[in-house]
């Protein structure tokens, strides 16, 4: 075990507010995308940065739930003023929230975690499964250039192409599919039922792509653990770099609680419990012990 | 008939200001510049929250547990939430001593915060040589986690009040700084293990940590948490704690540190007033981070609703119930 302790969040402010539901629509089936006014937020947060939201003043549900930044929005001098994230009925706290309509009060803090990297490729494959879709749409604006996120302004325009490879049970959870096309991504959709695009799963698509591809790729991953484990084999196999956003569960989203651990392979080659808010979300593929 | 006010009455409220209450409490050698201090376990290694938080304006801050050895914690899922409350088996994840020494200590020292470090030994050596480890470093004060539910052998120093003394007494003979000791609820009488720690020089003692208890996944027949059981905290154990305090402060000579489900002045309030001369935020860092700062800003305003002039005035002023209904 080696014993590195990485934190910066001295340097990285945090910032609490309580803020007011300004929308809240179903976007597929169980699937909400909730905005709320958050002038800082919006300014500061990149793609796969996550925040904490909370039902203000609730003690059941008591604890926040990690939501990934999915969307920021400008106000009508072009300022970025709202955010948005997505989330999926599930449970007690997704129920309440869902019931929660525009000007009830929720509580968020961020922006928490660290981005995606933003390294110049040729092509950027976004591998979705399920709601892992959220932080794929602000990481495909910026990599396109159209969209510029964070204080001071992080790089966009890194990627000469996107490519979304996303896949869901049915075609009804699908999320967003307009919105990733009107920001130029090339989508490729895998539902299990063969309801819309590739009957299977989302490896199969992405390993074709992968198999057709000569140029440099370099794919970035968010959904369920044995789907990215299955993107990080892919991509691995075709020697393609790898990045994966982990959906532990979180309590605190800010590294007091040490819920949020995964086995992450440290330098030595053995692995070690790390707290995916403080040293992730987002991980090499290869670093993580699946 | 009604007697007229005379001058031998007490000052009325509204001579005392917010800012003439006194915050100042002090438990045996231990003394807090303000009554509110964050719980170990709930607050990191304080690093993680300096950018939320001005670590100064806190009366204290108690870093994660140590332990003599590393320890990699328990398997995820670590935590569960449940009604009002949340369980937790992390299984004291951490370092060890040489490294919390070489690589937190110098931050946690350069915060200017008064720190209270928290140390766990699965055997009565353990403890000590954490104190000897420790004792060079001129520590504020020092929390015997002697309670954590989370760890096997872990518990006993906790329960058994002979072992508890031994503990103790064995701590204090060879560190200088206040001891704090942390009890656990889990025991039929907490009095008699808070008894034990004060015969045996503890400055305070900590009332409570966590709760024993489980959930359970019954589709799949599991337990939600990989270590089978865990600790409760939160707003859903804040009566055990109280009775806990209020047990603790009725029968034993004891400062106390309540601990349980705080989040709110009126919690805080409820605290004092069972007879803790100081709180413990914990869980409600999670879900509340700015909590504890928020509390010490509201407690002089509090204070003054009691017509005292400084927190030592509200400490275990708790009345009999008063008159009942009786039924024929």
């Amino acid at each position: 075990m080696t014993h590195t302790f990485t934190c910066d969040r001295a340097a990285n402010a945090v910032s609490f507010i309580s803020t007011e539901i300004l929308s809240h629509r179903l976007i597929a089936r169980d699937t909400w995308q909730l905005t709320v006014s958050a002038p800082e937020l919006a300014r500061r947060t990149v793609p796969g940065q996550f925040f904490m939201v909370r039902l203000a003043q609730c003690n059941d549900p008591l604890i926040g739930r990690a939501l990934a930044l999915y969307d920021v929005s400008r106000n009508a001098v072009g300022e970025r003023d709202a955010i948005s994230v997505v989330y999926v009925v599930k449970g007690k706290f997704t129920q309440s929230l869902s019931r929660r309509s525009l000007g009830d009060k929720v509580e968020i803090w961020g922006p928490l975690g660290n981005p995606f990297s933003t390294l110049a490729t040729d092509r950027l494959v976004l591998v979705a499964g399920g709601v892992g879709i959220t932080p794929m749409l602000t990481l495909a604006s910026a990599a396109l250039g159209k969209e510029s996120y964070g204080e001071p302004v992080a790089p966009s325009g890194y990627a000469k192409r996107v490519t979304l490879c996303y896949g869901a049970r049915t075609a009804e959870y699908l999320a967003g599919l307009d919105q990733f096309e009107a920001r130029g991504v090339d989508v490729r959709v895998a539902t299990e039922d063969g309801s819309m695009g590739h009957r299977g799963r989302v490896t199969e698509v992405l390993e074709e792509l992968l198999q057709q591809s000569n140029n440099s790729v370099r794919v970035a991953c968010c959904g369920p653990e044995p789907m990215m484990e299955g993107v990080g084999k892919v991509a691995a196999k075709y020697g393609v770099p790898c990045e994966v956003s982990l959906e532990t569960p979180m309590a605190c989203g800010i590294g007091i609680c040490f819920t949020c651990v995964a086995k992450i392979r440290q330098e030595d080659g053995e692995w070690d419990y790390r707290r995916t808010c403080l040293e992730g979300p987002v991980f090499p593929a290869d670093k993580v012990v699946w | 008939m009604k007697t007229p006010m005379s001058a031998s009455q007490p000052a009325p409220k509204d001579a005392l200001t917010n800012e003439s209450i006194s915050l100042q409490v002090q438990l045996g050698r231990l003394k807090l510049k303000n009554p509110v201090l964050v719980a170990s376990g709930t607050f990191g290694y304080a690093k993680e929250m300096a950018g939320l938080i001005d670590l100064p304006k806190l009366g204290g801050i108690l870093p994660k547990t140590i332990t003599h050895h590393a320890r990699p914690g328990n398997a995820p899922w670590r935590t569960v939430e449940t009604s009002a409350g949340l369980l937790n088996a992390i299984g004291l994840d951490n370092d060890g001593i040489d490294y919390f020494i070489e690589n937190h200590w110098p931050y946690l020292k350069g915060t200017g915060a008064d720190i209270i470090v928290s140390i766990a030994g699965k055997s009565h050596e353990d403890f000590i040589v954490l104190a000897e480890r420790l004792s060079p470093l001129g520590l504020f004060a020092i929390e015997l986690n002697v309670s954590c539910p989370n760890v096997s052998g872990g518990i006993d120093f906790g329960t058994d009040p002979v072992a508890c003394h031994r503990v103790v007494s064995g701590v204090r003979n060879v560190i200088d700084c206040p001891i704090i000791t942390k009890l656990t609820p889990n025991v039929t009488s907490i009095a008699e293990i808070a008894k034990a720690a004060h015969e045996a020089g503890t400055d305070a003692v900590t009332c409570i940590n966590t709760v024993l208890g489980m959930a359970i996944d019954w589709r799949r027949q599991r337990p939600l948490l990989a270590n089978t059981v865990g600790g409760l905290s939160g707003p859903a154990i804040k009566p055990i704690a109280l009775r806990c305090v209020y047990q603790v402060a009725s029968k034993v000579a004891v400062p106390i540190i309540g601990v349980g489900g705080i989040a709110t002045i009126d919690d805080a309030m409820e605290f004092f007033v069972a007879g803790a001369s100081a709180i413990q935020i914990g869980t409600a860092n999670y879900y509340d981070p700015l909590v504890s700062i928020r509390l010490i800003e509201a407690l002089p305003s509090a204070i003054r609703t009691l017509g005292a002039s400084g927190l030592s005035e509200v400490i275990g002023t708790l009345k009999s119930p008063g008159s009942v209904a009786v039924k024929k």
